[in-house]
């Protein structure tokens, strides 16, 4: 759906898609971090849902804003035409 | 709102953020301020900082239209309103909008397009002339100042109830970052963060829905807990309850859906504010114009999952620290250390995220503010400076000098406004008159832009007086319920009716009053020549091809898809 004309404005210097991606990416990278050190430090409401701990949504939501806003990153990267 | 009141009185911290959650908070505010800088250096001619240069594609225009109605005080309003009435608040997602913006895309949007119109005011002046235009510029401009102080407003006493905050320092703070990006980058700023907000609320709400549904054991479930919970079944119904006023939780019947929220509201809001059109205007051609409000109705059609269902799994899920069903209650009735209905949402969040998650949220929550303020205050500016300032104080200006009076009054805009939020802190219940203003305006004003639109014979005089009638009688209305409750029964034709329908019945009368007004006025009134009337009307004005050569590229192709969807959706939870 996205012609010559569109793809050269949205490459045009700095990509409003590529703001979204570095944003994303550098809280995947946060929430990632985040998630790993609650394995042994389980946030207060995962202890009041059990359920929730064993599902590690902190991390598992983080690896998906990571691969999300990287693709974003990097195919909307300054200069990329 | 009263809610708000209602959460100053209860006065209740909810949570507290973890480093980490101010750390993404910080990052976010570190952004906006970025791009606000990088925009202003492509701010320099009035076309660049009111209409973002016009070269939006279709995808920003489109996430920009629908991000810009997508407001925190939306998302948790009716997440509210959807633990109250269960799931007929979907209706306003979905038919109170998706007909409407398709209809905006594929018919009415070729005229404002070619028209070269920098505004739904400026589109008045070409069609009716400097009364219609000044009547409808001034209320407009008046409106979206107020509506920019209650969101901030209603931003600081949401993170005073949330997160402890002064009220003072998130006005300020709020104010201080929108004020900065806006005047820096004009409208290209404003698209910039609500695409980036539009991202930003799905990526910190998605995960209630998700985890809530594993909770809740899937939508089976979910309706079974929902229904033993409430102790009725027509919580998660669309259309089976709506045959008569009594039998659904909403006291509303399907008419006034249908007609007054579907068509008067809906048309009237999509398709006329100026706050949602100014978006599609900025696209680069014809097509990315026509297809923007179709992708902006495709996202729209999924909003539900993060403000509706929330709503719903709260009715099965939310319990008391001692394990006990907790019953959210009206503001009105709030007691200390109870919870309101229109806390469903942070409570929610609170329940599922732990800290980063919480963060996101939160920052979600706050974007969602700051961009229903950005929205207000660029269009504001952008009617203030081309339809009053330009049209009636100083004509003749350089376009450095309209371009200089765009980013002094967004300053002036966002001082007005948080003069707003601080009048509304000492008296709440003018906050109950400026949403009501608000939608004085809208019905009549889609009654005098379609007539515009697609009759050639609606004279000057028409227009202006249907609108004037039209807007008269809305008010008149609202003061006649307000002073006597009774007179809701003569409006929506109903003794079962209750106070929601009154919006949707008054919506309908002031679009009759003015199409009534302004055909009666018309035809009495010396006919506009034809030739005047090229580019503006359907019938005159020979619409140019929009460039799509595919099935592919075609707009009607993708506005089919989505009412097909639309259709499929309400069918499954009919």
């Amino acid at each position: 759906m996205m012609d010559q004309r569109e793809r050269e404005i949205e490459s045009a210097e700095l990509s409003i898609w590529f703001f979204c991606g570095v944003l994303m990416l550098a809280y995947g990278v946060v929430l990632v971090m985040t998630g790993i050190t609650e394995f042994n430090h389980p946030p207060p409401n995962e202890v009041l849902l059990p359920w929730l701990e064993s599902l590690h949504p902190t991390l598992w939501w983080g690896v998906l804003l990571t691969i999300f806003g990287g693709f974003y990153t990097v195919r909307f990267r300054p200069g990329r035409v | 709102m009263q809610f708000l009141a209602a959460l100053l009185l209860t006065n209740q911290q909810l949570t507290r953020l973890a480093p980490v959650d101010v750390l993404i908070l910080v990052l976010y505010f570190a952004l906006v301020v970025f791009i606000g800088f990088y925009a202003k250096g492509k701010a320099n001619t009035s076309e660049d900082f009111f209409l973002a240069g016009r070269e939006m594609t279709a995808w920003i225009a489109g996430l920009s239209f629908v991000s810009a109605n997508l407001g925190s005080l939306e998302l948790m309003g009716w997440a509210g309103a959807a633990y109250q009435y269960g799931i007929l608040a979907t209706h306003w997602y979905w038919i109170g909008a998706i007909p409407a913006m398709l209809f905006l895309g594929i018919v009415m949007m070729p005229f404002y397009y070619i028209s070269k119109t920098h505004s739904v005011p400026g589109y008045l002046h070409l069609r009716f002339g400097e009364a219609a235009r000044g009547l409808s510029a001034i209320s407009f401009a008046f409106m979206t100042i107020l509506m920019s102080g209650v969101n901030m407003f209603a931003m600081a006493v949401v993170m005073q109830t949330v997160l402890g905050w002064n009220i003072t320092f998130s006005i300020w703070v709020g104010a201080g970052t929108v004020a900065l990006y806006v005047m820096l980058g004009g409208l290209r700023s404003a698209i910039i963060n609500e695409v980036l907000q539009f991202v930003l609320i799905w990526a910190g709400a998605a995960m209630i829905p998700i985890l809530g549904l594993i909770e809740a054991g899937g939508w089976t479930n979910l309706k079974a807990q929902i229904a033993a919970n409430v102790g009725r079944s027509d919580y998660t119904h669309l259309w089976s309850t709506v045959g008569h006023f009594s039998d659904n939780p909403m006291g509303v019947h399907w008419t006034g859906i249908v007609f007054g929220l579907g068509f008067v509201i809906s048309f009237g809001y999509w398709t006329t504010d100026f706050l949602v059109v100014q978006r599609v205007l900025s696209a680069h051609n014809l097509r990315a114009a026509k297809m923007a409000p179709v992708i902006g109705a495709a996202f729209k059609m999924a909003v539900p999952l993060i403000v509706i269902l929330p709503g719903l799994l709260a009715l099965a899920v939310l319990k008391n620290p001692d394990g006990s069903i907790m019953h959210l209650v009206p503001e009105s009735a709030a007691a200390a250390g109870q919870h309101t209905y229109n806390q469903v949402l942070p409570l929610m969040l609170i329940r599922y995220c732990g800290p980063g998650l919480l963060g996101l949220g939160i920052t979600a929550l706050i974007a969602g503010f700051m961009s229903g303020m950005a929205g207000n205050v660029s269009a504001f500016s952008t009617v203030w400076t081309y339809d009053i300032y330009g049209a009636f104080i100083n004509k003749r200006a350089s376009d450095k000098h309209y371009v200089a009076m765009g980013r002094w009054s967004t300053v002036i805009g966002m001082l007005v406004s948080i003069g707003t939020a601080y009048l509304v802190m000492n008296a709440a219940s003018i906050m109950d008159y400026v949403q009501a203003l608000f939608s004085f305006f809208i019905a009549p004003l889609f009654g005098t832009v379609i007539l515009g639109m697609l009759w050639k014979r609606a004279t000057h005089w028409g227009g202006f007086l249907g609108l004037l009638a039209g807007t008269m009688s809305s008010i008149g209305m609202f003061v006649w319920v307000y002073r006597t409750p009774a007179a809701l029964r003569y409006i929506a034709m109903s003794a079962d009716a209750k106070p929601m329908a009154e919006n949707l019945y008054r919506a309908l009368w002031s679009w009759i009053i003015c199409v009534a007004v302004t055909v009666v006025v018309s035809l009495m009134t010396k006919p506009v020549p034809t030739e005047q009337l090229s580019g503006l009307v359907y019938g005159v004005t020979p619409i140019p091809h929009d460039g799509s050569t595919t099935i592919w590229q075609k707009p009607i192709f993708w506005a089919t898809v989505v009412i097909v969807v639309f259709f499929i959706l309400n069918l499954i939870f009919w």
